[in-house]
């Protein structure tokens, strides 16, 4: 049994060494930057991961490429500064759990030796990925985790272009404040309904600290078991409830359910304000069908501003070759975001040196119609966090989102029912 | 219980099982010195880590032959108690690992006292039941952070708090302590008077009963020991891993993965818990390792598929390969 187990680890070692030395023996010059990327990619956030494969790599294809894309590196050919050497990806499963998480990424560093991790989608595993690489002294570039706690930790290597759940929600109360002006119909009460993991019960606690400093009255605040079978006694309530604004935050079966059920019970809410996820899945609006109209939903990405982001076609229509024909969407659009930060503080830095990387990092500093996002831009502060990452209000108007909030980038004006 | 070798020979036996549990752990200690790899270390931790869990549920699930599903609510109890005792009130985790093993052997009390009344798979599923109950309350109880989990942060480099920076190596001779506490407990109560008491339960509660073996009281000790076992390995994969949160501390798969290198390995043998983490650990990370990046799951059919394997090749677990058989062979039935 010594022998057995001995000779299992043995043989592991040689392949983990095989495996490790593989990708290094390629180009002659130059050699391509290894870069780690870390998310689900079996369970049940599985489908995620994979558009974030995608994501990922339609944006390396850019930079290594020749699609002159109009935004920075989308010139192609590698990146200028570190001699034209291209970036090359490698994905490890974090089958959203943390420990696994944490040992990919612990592999990627010591063995693949990548300069990066880009990650991750859930905030638990996001946790543990941001520990272990500023244990080692490398990058982590958050590409769309959203809880504010992780920029809260105290490490010196997290970097988050995203905006985070405290922006988006703050961005909701922004609108509702403007829009309030700009009608004469303000919003004075909401109804938060939430499913109750991470995700909902922290947007709800932010929403509902937001609504009482705003002085907008919360009616009700209601917490379910996610992939419930029914929300039928939740619509009900929603309905004696009657506020203003339906504050939601769900994922996709739920958010269908939910709108069924207010439907079935004859409610129509004056106004539903989402926390993204389920309502901006196509599989929601294919699901509702009508009963989507009018619905709006906090993001960090308008696919159809491209006036004043002209790269958003030429990435959609690279990303949609690489994914079986699906759209960019919020997530996967901070992904491209996400790899195009990294690369250019590679290229400025010039060096993939951890250290020249990071101080690249830290003076990042990327106007907004450089990217496909409709920030004013990228700039680091000292916790790593994007200040100027400000998210946008969409609204489902005749089959489309349209981006009606900020007003300065706004695709279309909000059709607004309170106070009707 | 059959014909019982004779008593010296047992005491051979026994003391025979020392000597190999002794030359194992010296060669344990030595094994990840050549490894320099972090990764592979980290493997090594992980599965030392699992062969003392299995070890913990084999006392309960494998001598006492009460199966339960619901072990991952003792695991994230010691993993609660101890980090919220670190990150709350600065106790070490040194320490706070005895009061997660303590509460542990509480609960595994707590969860036994109603329980051991079902028999069989009334058991098992009770014992699920209770593990989703916990989980529910925990993602939904705000005193703990709710769903969203508690961060370890590292302070600084020490053996009292259980931190290291980028070292494995430390953690290794951590886990090899667990792992080597939990076999000699195994082996104690094996060769006690509760062992054969356990056994005896396992066999047939109701010839057991008419020798006057007070049944009852004989699981819930067997449930103690489980359960405060088990609350220590909580607590050190807390300070392992620096994050705990409800779904990876106190979900169904932690449960199944817990009971999965015994049953594999051999339920009710000494042998069993170590050498079924030894196979399973590793094949589950580096399946992961190297064919997780693809996204189609290969990964997990290779390891549902040898699970499979093991289990229809060798339906006494792994240890019947070295010629030693169940303590308390025969089909689990029992009454309370």
């Amino acid at each position: 049994m010594i022998g057995f187990g001995r000779k299992l680890l043995l043989g592991a070692a040689l392949l983990g060494m095989a495996g490790g030395f593989a990708p290094r023996q390629a180009q002659a010059a130059p050699p391509d930057i290894l870069i780690g990327a870390v998310y689900p990619l079996s369970g049940n956030a599985a489908p995620i991961g994979h558009d974030a494969q995608q994501a990922l790599e339609t944006e390396a294809a850019i930079i290594n490429g020749h699609h002159d894309v109009p935004m920075l590196l989308g010139k192609g050919g590698g990146l200028p500064g570190l001699g034209g050497a291209h970036v090359k990806l490698i994905f490890a499963d974090s089958q959203n759990n943390p420990q696994i998480a944490q040992s990919e990424a612990q592999r990627l560093i010591t063995q693949d030796h990548v300069v990066a991790i880009i990650g991750s989608y859930t905030s638990a595993t996001a946790v543990t990925i941001s520990q272990i690489c500023n244990r080692y002294r490398v990058p982590y570039i958050s590409a769309e985790n959203s809880a504010p706690s992780l920029s809260k930790q105290g490490l010196t290597w997290f970097f988050r272009p995203s905006p985070t759940d405290n922006d988006f929600t703050k961005a909701m109360f922004d609108f509702y404040a403007a829009i309030g002006k700009k009608t004469g119909r303000p919003v004075h009460s909401v109804a938060i309904i939430h499913e109750n993991s991470v995700f909902g019960t922290d947007s709800a606690r932010i929403q509902t600290a937001m609504a009482k400093a705003a002085g907008i009255k919360v009616l009700t605040d209601i917490s379910y078991q996610a992939s419930t079978p029914s929300l039928s006694v939740e619509a009900e309530r929603l309905r004696a409830a009657n506020a203003d604004v339906v504050m939601p935050s769900s994922y996709t079966s739920d958010a269908i359910l939910m709108v069924h059920a207010m439907h079935d019970a004859g409610y129509t809410p004056k106004a539903i304000m989402a926390q993204d996820a389920g309502f901006i899945d196509p599989a929601f609006i294919k699901a509702v069908g009508p009963l989507a109209e009018g619905v709006m939903s906090r993001s960090s990405f308008s696919i159809d501003a491209v006036k004043t982001r002209p790269a958003i076609p030429a990435v959609d229509a690279l990303f949609k070759a690489h994914d079986n024909g699906k759209e960019l969407n919020d997530l996967t659009a901070r992904e491209v975001t996400a790899l195009q930060v990294l690369a250019d503080a590679l290229n400025r830095a010039k060096s993939t040196k951890n250290t020249a990387l990071r101080a690249a990092l830290r003076t990042t500093d990327i106007p907004g119609a450089e990217t496909i996002m409709p920030w004013v831009g990228i700039k680091f502060d000292k916790t790593g966090q994007n200040i100027e990452g400000n998210p946008v209000i969409l609204q489902y108007q005749h089959g489309q989102w349209r981006t009606v909030f900020p007003f300065a980038v706004a695709t279309a004006p909000a059709i607004w029912n309170v106070g009707k | 219980m059959a014909t019982s070798p004779r008593p010296n020979a047992i005491t051979r036996r026994r003391t025979r099982e020392l000597v190999v549990g002794a030359a194992l752990l010296v060669v344990l200690a030595l094994l990840p010195l050549p490894i320099a790899g972090t990764y592979l270390r980290g493997l090594m931790v992980l599965t030392l880590l699992y062969a003392g869990l299995a070890q913990g549920w084999n006392i309960l699930g494998g001598y006492c032959g009460q199966i339960s599903l619901g072990h991952a609510l003792y695991f994230g109890i010691g993993a609660y108690t101890s980090t919220l005792l670190y990150t709350r009130l600065g106790i070490p985790p040194t320490l706070g690992l005895f009061a997660g093993a303590a509460l542990g052997a509480l609960a595994a009390l707590a969860v036994g006292w109603p329980c051991f009344r079902l028999s069989g798979h009334y058991y098992a599923i009770a014992t699920l039941v209770v593990g989703l109950m916990v989980l529910l309350l925990v993602q939904n109880w705000g005193f703990v952070n709710a769903a969203m989990g508690i961060t370890i942060p590292f302070r600084t480099e020490s053996w009292v708090q259980l931190q290291f920076r980028v070292a494995v190596l430390p953690f290794y001779y951590v886990m090899l302590g667990y792992a080597a506490i939990a076999w000699i407990v195994a082996w104690v109560v094996e060769g006690s008077r509760w062992g054969y008491i356990w056994r005896a339960v396992k066999d047939d509660v109701a010839a057991a009963r008419s020798l006057a073996v007070r049944v009852f009281p004989s699981k819930m000790a067997a449930a103690a020991i489980s359960g405060a076992i088990v609350g220590a390995g909580g607590a050190l994969y807390a300070q392992y891993v620096g994050f705990i949160d409800p779904d990876s501390v106190l979900g169904l798969s932690l449960s199944v993965l817990i009971a999965l290198p015994a049953v594999v390995g051999g339920v009710g043998t000494l042998w069993g818990p170590l050498l079924g983490a030894a196979v399973l650990i590793p094949v589950q990370q580096l399946s992961v390792a190297w064919l997780g990046s693809s996204g189609n799951g290969v990964d997990l059919m290779i390891y549902g598929a040898l699970i499979m394997g093991l289990a229809l090749a060798r339906p006494q677990g792994l240890v019947s390969l070295f010629g030693v058989r169940s303590q308390a062979g025969g089909e689990v039935v029992d009454d309370a």
